[in-house]
């Protein structure tokens, strides 16, 4: 049993918590998510902009690890180190899976607009071609 | 930013209206009065009885983990029976509504239930069955049995522990209450997109399905992250990790999954959330959006999921297959070491339910081998079962033979698994029936398991053992339904009838079609003998004993019988794997302690209850779009967790003259009996 369940604000989890902390991690938060509002609102090449995005999302991470959770490498923080790189390979999978399924799905499953000859529909926005596309790409 | 709707709204009821109130529909009266009929005459037998104190004092506001275990599990009982009628009209609907001649009654052009309704009726069956049955049920049965396995005297967090209760039951009552306010989602239990967003599903029904499960959700990560410093942080002294039972190891593989994997349901739902309310783009066509996208992440969730619901029956079936072998575990390493592979492993191969969306040959390779590699440690359970078993001095209890069956079904539903991992075969048969038969194979070991599991462990927590003449009737009933309904579905699905059908168009399947029609009725007798057997224990209470088998080998078995309220007199000092088992071979089975300490104790609390009457409020309000009630219910929870953290109620203390007394009369202690008031403590050392 742990050693203070006398008082709640004795724990040393809720000890570590400061008000400035807190807020600063909020506002970082806040912040670095405006910046990737901004960014989506410029005309940018599709990589630099996924770039920026992934980068802003570290940021935020890193911020709200640190600041909300006070996570560093000592030994009192132990356990929360070792769960959150044990959930790494989770991510790794998760995520770098779905890029690679994802990175070629459109050319598989659509095809080019001038190579649809049926469509008389025009050919700016994705939903008008995704069924007849992919079915002709079956064959 | 807000979505706009062409509905009528009003900043006092938002999108409800009298006409939300399907009152012309004329099953939905009827379940209404019915239901209400039978809430009406318990809420009077209550307050007749004067049990109202009680039942709030001992139950709605209990941390105990045995009492929230019991109300987790009887939620999924209800729930269970919920998505069986359910089930049952799907069937119905199906048998009646074969090729163009056939007739069709109130309102629908075939069979009795309208596209729309039928639609509704397989959604709320998928996720009831699954969200709120066999996932409460399974929950409820960790919460009880391992703390009692590992020597503690309550879940590390007994408070958060009613807080997972009460959001999972709010996700429940809101499902309910969609049957008699508003519609449910007819777009499946996984959503289907882009089915599911706001411009083919304006109404409330899609708002429905995804709150219950995201409030439902945060309850079970609760429950994961509770059972996990649970095993960590309360195991007796001398339960080393390799001491632990195979069912606590379960436990701690599946709250893994649960804890790792019910966030990205959570995202996956938050941003369809931003769809429907906001109107952003992330899972719409156009605007760069993905409707695959969604998919993805809901079986990145989805298939950890599945295998969160069945490690725990594997660990049950771990428990039971020895304890009616009279023989250790076969293989206790290796079946610790193959819990944590299907956990592993089931992390690794989601994109196998859609194989078919384009990812390319070497996708499609690398997830197929993936999810064939599961085969593997399940194959190391199955033997180890059989080998606890080989030349076992066997009894065929009740909780045996549903252990047995479970291996069965279990083999059925992992070879069908094997074939629908092979790509090839995956696109002939995906979306069709065959599907359905494989993960129902694969849901019944849950089913199964939750039956042998209550079977085992009832006598345990009440005092008495379940009937078992009606036992082995349910039984017998329920294997042989079991077998009439999901046989010929695998042969309709090889001859491809796709799911979800509200209309058979090829009369040619109308004979098997009648077959799982049997097979239903047949469910429909072994739920008569389920209640029969419930009644008929329930009527004759025999007692029984501490171990209440004669066989048990693990440490629940060494605690009174029923389990009093504080669980183990003294905290006991464990010597090696099977304790009981250890104990009973060096005559220290039937020692008893003769000294006690004081045993600090925590107190009720209102808290959760209020928590979860507010979750649902909360999902109420945005379901309907009801504002201020939403908003309202929020602050409520922010301002009620806030107020606890205030409450200087430290627990109780239970003197040692207190034990001492009911270890004698344990009945005064048991779990199901009214304890006497206690005076809280303002202030306690650490200890
Ligand atoms: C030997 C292990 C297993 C294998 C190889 C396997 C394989 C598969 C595959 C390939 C599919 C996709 C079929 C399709 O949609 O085309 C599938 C669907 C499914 N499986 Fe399994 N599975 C296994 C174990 C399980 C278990 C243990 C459960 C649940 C307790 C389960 C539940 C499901 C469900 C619910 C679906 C369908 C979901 C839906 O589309 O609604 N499976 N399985
Ligand atoms: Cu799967």
């Amino acid at each position: 049993m742990s050693a203070h369940h006398s008082d709640p604000l004795q724990n040393p989890e809720v000890q570590q918590g400061s008000t400035l902390r807190f807020a600063t991690a909020f506002l970082a938060s806040v912040l670095f998510m405006g910046a990737a509002l901004l960014v989506s609102q410029h005309k940018l090449p599709f990589l630099e902009f996924a770039e920026i995005l992934v980068g802003l999302t570290f940021l935020t991470l890193a911020a709200q690890a640190t600041l909300f959770f006070g996570l560093d490498i000592s030994r009192a923080q132990i356990w929360k180190s070792v769960s959150l790189i044990l959930t790494v390979p989770l991510f790794i999978i998760s995520v770098g899976l779905t890029v690679w399924a994802f990175s070629s799905l459109y050319s598989r499953t659509m095809l080019p607009a001038n190579e649809v000859p049926s469509m008389s529909m025009p050919m700016d926005s994705n939903a008008t071609m995704s069924m007849p596309a992919q079915q002709t790409l079956l064959q | 930013m807000q979505v706009d709707l062409q509905d009528p709204w009003s900043p006092l009821f938002g999108r409800l209206t009298l006409d939300s109130i399907p009152y012309d529909n004329p099953i939905i009266v009827g379940t209404f009065l019915g239901a209400a009929t039978i809430g009406l005459i318990v809420v009077a037998a209550v307050l007749y009885y004067k049990k109202l104190p009680y039942l709030w004092r001992e139950w709605l506001t209990t941390v105990d983990h045995k009492k929230i275990g019991v109300m987790y599990i009887i939620l999924g009982l209800v729930m269970l029976f919920r998505g069986f009628v359910d089930g049952l009209m799907m069937r119905t609907q199906q048998v009646m509504a074969v090729g163009p001649d056939s007739p069709g009654v109130l309102g629908a052009q075939h069979g009795f239930l309208p596209p729309f309704h039928f639609d509704q009726v397989y959604s709320a069956h998928g996720t009831i069955m699954l969200i709120f049955a066999a996932t409460p049920i399974m929950a409820g049965l960790g919460n009880i049995i391992v703390p009692l396995q590992i020597g503690a005297r309550d879940m590390a967090y007994p408070y958060l522990n009613a807080v997972s209760l009460w959001l999972t039951t709010a996700g429940a009552a809101l499902i309910m209450l969609s049957l008699f306010v508003g519609e449910f989602s007819n777009a499946a239990w996984v959503g289907l997109m882009p089915l599911a967003e706001l411009p083919y599903n304006p109404g409330v029904g899609v708002d429905y399905w995804m709150w219950a499960i995201q409030l439902s959700s945060l309850g079970t990560t609760f429950n994961a992250i509770n059972i996990i410093a649970t095993i960590v942080k309360m195991r007796a002294p001398g339960m080393t990790w390799f001491r632990m039972p195979v069912f606590t190891w379960v436990n701690l593989s599946t709250s893994i999954i649960g804890l790792t994997a019910f966030p990205v349901l959570g995202v996956a739902l938050s941003l369809l959330t931003a769809d429907r309310y906001l109107g952003t783009d992330f899972f719409t066509v156009g605007h760069g959006g993905n409707f695959m996208l969604y998919i993805d992440l809901f079986w990145i969730w989805g298939h950890p999921e599945v295998y969160f619901l069945i490690l725990p029956p594997f660990g049950i079936f771990s428990e039971i297959v020895p304890t009616f072998s009279e023989k250790p575990l076969f293989g206790y390493l290796t079946m610790v070491a193959a819990s944590f592979a299907i956990a592993g492993i089931g992390w690794s191969v989601w994109a196998h339910h859609f194989f078919t969306m384009g990812m390319g040959p070497d996708l499609n390779g690398y997830f197929s081998s993936a999810t064939m590699l599961v085969g593997i440690p399940t194959g190391v359970k199955i033997f180890n079962w059989l080998f606890t078993m080989y030349r076992g001095r066997i009894t065929f209890t009740t909780p045996m033979l549903w252990a047995v069956m479970g291996i069965f079904l279990l083999l059925f539903g992992g070879f069908t698994g094997m074939m629908l991992s092979a790509p090839a075969i995956n696109y002939t048969v995906h979306d069709s029936v065959f599907v359905i038969a494989h993960f129902h194979c694969m849901v019944l070991v849950v089913a199964v398991g939750a039956f042998a599991a209550v079977a085992y462990w009832w006598p345990k927590v009440f005092g008495f053992k379940l009937d078992e003449r009606n036992g082995q009737f349910f039984f017998w009933t329920f294997t042989l339904a079991s077998i009439v309904v999901f046989v010929p579905m695998f042969g309709l699905g090889l001859e491809g009838e796709t799911r979800r059908l509200d209309y058979v168009f090829n009369p040619q399947w109308r004979p098997l079609l009648i077959a799982e029609e049997v097979g239903i009725v047949l469910y429909c007798i072994s739920v008569f003998y389920f209640l029969k057997m419930i009644y008929v224990s329930l009527r004759d209470r025999v007692p029984a004993g501490d171990d209440a088998w004669g066989t048990g080998r693990t440490l629940e078995w060494m605690t009174h019988t029923p389990v009093p309220f504080y669980n183990f007199a003294v905290t006991p000092q464990i010597n090696a794997l099977d304790e009981l088992a250890w104990r009973r071979e060096n005559g220290l089975d039937k020692v008893k302690p003769q000294t006690f300490v004081p045993i600090h104790m925590p107190s009720n609390t209102a808290v959760p209850v209020i928590i979860g009457a507010m979750a649902m409020a909360l999902g109420f309000g945005m379901i309907w779009r009801i504002w201020w009630m939403a908003g309202a219910a929020l602050l409520a929870i922010v301002v009620a967790v806030i107020a606890r953290s205030f409450d200087k109620n430290q627990g109780y203390i239970l003197t040692a003259e207190e034990i001492a007394k009911f270890e004698s009369k344990t009945e005064l202690a048991s779990m199901i009996a009214e304890q006497p008031k206690r005076t809280p403590l303002d202030h306690v050392e650490a200890h």
